[in-house]
């Protein structure tokens, strides 16, 4: 019998699963080796009867909590799809002021305003975090937007038995394997030395700089790459400003925060 | 030597292009930068280039390369189809220097015929140098060889104001030039082309302060120099030094199944010993983790793990690694000359050849397979603990494995991919013995299979232990936790040919007694008296009737008597076990000739070829895994 899957978002921009819903020709060959039986974007059924729950976005809200608790109750593999879903995403640096700054930054906090949303649920601004924070995430698939090669692949190893295929060397290999012009060399910020390769390297092969939406390999040598970037004339606070971006969550780690 | 004028060159190359029968490559530029790439004008090629960003090594080991592909749902293996032939124009001499190289790495022995069957179907077309790139300093390599070495190339373009001056290197080359509107070159013109060589090689010169020669020592006595650690802490680990490098040869494997889920792919990719897992086995245990000792690794096995395999230095100067190397430490002129300042000692000249010399390629003969493997049956499967798992293999062609005792093969699972896996069986009879422990995708795999499913092998492998040196020898086998799995191939073979050895002891422990391998065996033991054995377990509770001792291995030693001047001990365990069990050993007065070990690490291949499982320059899957402590011991990685 084929295995269930079954697609649900959080807070993101519902992008990863765009990438799906984009396969085009290939989608024939995923939904040949699964029955896809909920997918918002595409189809209109919904059912609770899955086996593997692909989950974007983070989390932020008590509903949200409560939300993913029950699908991984439901599933039996839970895969955490896209940056926001593994790392927290972009949203996460939101982190770094108080629910309270963020919900008046937000909704507004000029006096005369109607409401900062106080009383509304909707509108609670809590702390972003990643899936793995609050349930037990059996694979990730990294990326802002996932690579839709690298879903393919995952969802072959799963169905094969095998670990996917999530490298754990840095983006600087598949971009030397492009042979590309080195980011560097042009003068260009570039987090391709820390960055979880697997992409295969687009924003340098389209000659942008990798931001380093996949996350941190397990080890990176941030000390290394901090120097580098220094020599390249970027102050500390630029640094971490632009470190920062889909990475805050290891940087909230290294603070202590949640 | 022959002229043409650049126009006359242009009109050669573009009647290349266009002769369907081959690809033409040469170099292109790509935004400030130069790179080897498909042609399609003359007017693209840029004989002006100082370097690629890549070497041409990619037309030889590709990024990625199919070496087979697999159908699962038929059981199908298939080599990958022949490449067209390929013509590269434009390739400097410290490249085909560097292509001389990896000649000599993929066809010296275990002939590599992914390798061979490229290599035949290319036809290299040399360019001297017009430009010199800064980092460069094959110049160097020219004059510590007093003079430019001998380089194979079918032909040889210098570029000499309007025109072009080829030399034919060989009968393909001198037969493509046969379309060509040629002239002989006059005597003016071949003395200026050779001086224009000798200008642009001194040109290609750095301040090196150490002659090339000499990097072999000046590594050799630097080996604990702090400046490894110091240049590491800059390091990035991302790999570039290696992949840039055009004698870095080293690839990982992996299987990829497409979205039918029954066809695809084994490949082949670039892999780089700056990388943190290039040495991590399956059990999770990584080799060379620090990254110190990863970035000391790349300069010794250039300056001296290479020379020692194969008598080439793999260094060509070209200088990627120095431009590429975003924090600015893989430039090896910098690195040997920061060596050599600290250096006090005089620095001994090596009298080896820098270079590798040219390789017959068009003589070779063909390649042997190496990597598809031979099909084979599960005959029996039996669990042994909750981890570990005996399988009792058939080749399906029939023929018996004809290993030595502790010898590996690699365990191919298709779609899934390699494992390298000790036979535990002694040698002879028409099946073998592997036990498995569940810990990666292939092992996973195998615990699900049953009898009558389908593997895949290669070989037997590597040196296993030297049972005509052993016999008439008192033998005391140590063995710790899955040490006991290939120590088994030769305890076996000596139980059953007990009249042609001494005193036999065996001494196994493991964790807990649930962790006991081939304890129904054990049992047998009790009813022979020809030879004793001692089990320990390092913890155990009270109901688990454990009747064995209690504590690490190395505290049953004592409790056997054994005259260690004339024992030779087999000591085969996990890596944190070999140093307490040799120390507990030489302090009994054993010499260190008399023991022998089996050492792990991540034998990719098994042909000496992915490089995954050196131990500093000692090929493990080749060299080992059995060595004789005293000859593996000085290599400082062996019991790190």
């Amino acid at each position: 019998m084929k295995p269930k899957i079954a697609f649900f978002d959080f807070a993101s921009c519902e992008g990863c699963q765009l990438q799906i819903a984009n396969l085009e020709e290939s989608v024939i060959d995923v939904v040949g080796l699964v029955d896809i039986v909920a997918f918002r974007e595409v189809m209109k059924e919904a059912s609770d009867d899955y086996d593997i729950a692909i989950v974007e976005g983070s989390i932020a809200r008590p509903i949200d909590v409560e939300r993913l608790k029950k699908i991984r109750e439901n599933a039996s593999i839970l895969i955490a799809f896209g940056t926001c879903a593994h790392l927290g995403g972009i949203q996460r640096l939101s982190n770094q002021w108080t629910p309270q700054e963020n919900k008046e930054e937000v909704y507004g906090r000029h006096e005369g305003a109607e409401h900062t949303g106080d009383d509304n649920p909707f509108f609670e601004q809590p702390r972003h975090r990643a899936l793995d924070e609050v349930v037990d995430v059996d694979y990730v698939i990294p990326g802002c937007p996932v690579n839709r090669e690298e879903v393919g692949k995952v969802l072959v190893a799963i169905l094969t038995g095998k670990k996917p295929p999530i490298p754990d060397y840095p983006v600087c290999v598949e971009c030397k394997k492009k042979e590309n012009v080195c980011m560097f060399e042009i003068g260009k910020f570039c987090m391709g030395p820390l960055a979880r390769a697997g992409c295969g390297a687009p924003c340098p092969t389209a000659g942008n700089e990798c931001e380093g939406c996949r996350g941190f390999v397990s080890d990176p040598h941030v000390k290394a790459h901090t120097e580098v970037l220094a020599k390249y004339g970027l102050t500390a606070d630029d640094i971490m400003r632009r470190k920062n971006m889909f990475t805050y969550r290891y940087i909230e780690k290294s603070k202590g925060g949640e | 030597m022959k002229i043409l004028s650049k126009e006359d060159f242009s009109a050669f190359v573009n009647a290349l292009i266009e002769d369907d029968s081959m690809n033409v490559e040469g170099v292109i530029s790509k935004g400030e930068k130069f790179v080897f790439g498909p042609l399609d004008s003359a007017d693209d090629l840029r004989l002006d280039y100082d370097v690629t960003i890549l070497p041409p090594k990619k037309y030889f080991l590709p990024q990625y390369e199919t070496m087979m592909t697999f159908d699962l749902a038929e059981g199908k293996v298939a080599k990958p189809a022949v490449t067209k032939k390929t013509v590269i124009i434009g390739i400097h001499p410290y490249d085909l220097g560097a292509i001389q190289q990896m000649d000599k790495y993929f066809l010296d022995t275990n002939v590599d015929d992914n390798y061979l069957q490229k290599r035949k179907n290319t036809v290299l077309i040399g360019l001297m140098p017009v430009n010199v790139s800064e980092k460069a300093f094959y110049g160097n390599f020219v004059q510590a060889m007093g003079g430019p070495p001998e380089a194979a190339f079918d032909l040889m373009l210098t570029v000499n104001g309007d025109n072009i001056a080829v030399i034919a290197g060989s009968d393909v080359g001198g037969s493509l030039l046969d379309k060509a509107n040629v002239r002989d070159a006059t005597l003016e013109e071949v003395e200026k082309v050779q001086s224009m060589q000798q200008e642009i090689f001194r040109k290609a010169t750095r301040d090196l302060n150490v002659n090339p020669k000499g990097w072999y020592d000046l590594l050799a006595k630097n080996y604990g120099s702090d400046v490894w650690a110091e240049q590491a802490e800059k390091c990035l680990a991302c790999g570039t030094c290696t992949l840039v490098c055009p004698t870095c040869f080293c690839y990982d494997v992996t299987d990829e199944v497409n979205l039918d889920v029954s066809t695809g792919e084994r490949k082949r990719t670039w892999d780089g010993c700056l990388l943190r897992d290039f040495t991590k086995v399956g059990t999770g245990e990584i080799f060379r983790e620090k990254k110190e000792d990863r970035y000391r690794h790349r300069f010794n096995r250039k300056g001296r793990y290479l020379p020692d395999n194969l008598d080439f230095l793999a260094c060509v100067g070209c200088g990627r690694c120095a431009t590429q190397c975003v924090p600015d430490i893989a430039d090896p002129v910098e690195l040997f000359n920061m060596l050599a300042e600290t250096t006090t000692e005089p620095i001994e000249e090596s009298t080896r050849p820098l270079w590798a010399g040219p390789v017959d390629i068009a003589g070779a003969p063909d390649g042997d397979f190496l990597y598809i493997p031979r099909s084979a049956t599960l005959k029996r499967v039996e669990k042994l603990t909750d981890r570990e798992t005996l399988f009792e293999i058939a080749l399906d062609d029939g023929k018996p494995l004809g290993h030595q005792p502790g010898q590996f093969v690699e365990v191919s699972i298709m779609g899934t991919g390699e494992a390298p896996i000790s036979v535990s069986s002694a040698p002879g009879g028409d099946t073998f013995e592997t036990v498995v422990r569940k810990v990666g995708d292939v092992t996973s795999k195998l615990h699900k299979m049953q009898p009558g499913d389908k593997i895949g092998i290669r070989g037997p492998f590597g040196t296993g232990f030297d049972v005509e040196a052993l016999k008439g020898k008192n033998l005391l086998f140590i063995g710790g936790g899955l040490g006991v799995v290939p120590m088994r191939s030769l305890y076996n073979h000596v139980l059953n040919n007990r009249g042609e050895f001494g005193d036999v002891t065996i001494l196994y422990g493991c964790k807990e007694p649930c962790e006991l391998l081939f304890s129904e065996e054990i049992k047998t033991w009790k009813d022979r008296s020809d030879f004793r054995h001692l089990l320990t377990v390092d913890s155990c509770t009270e109901d688990e009737g454990w009747e064995g001792d209690i504590g690490v291995v190395g505290t049953l030693i004592p409790k056997v008597e054994f005259d260690p001047k004339n024992t030779t001990a087999i000591v085969v365990g996990p890596p944190i076990f070999y140093r307490f069990v040799i120390a507990d050993l030489t302090k009994t007065g054993m010499p260190e000739e008399n023991i022998i070990v089996s050492l792990e690490r991540r034998m990719k291949c098994g042909v000496g070829k992915c490089g995954h499982c050196q131990i500093n320059g000692v090929y493990v899957c080749k060299e080992g895994p059995v060595f004789n402590y005293k000859e593996i011991k000085d290599q400082p990685e062996a019991f790190e």
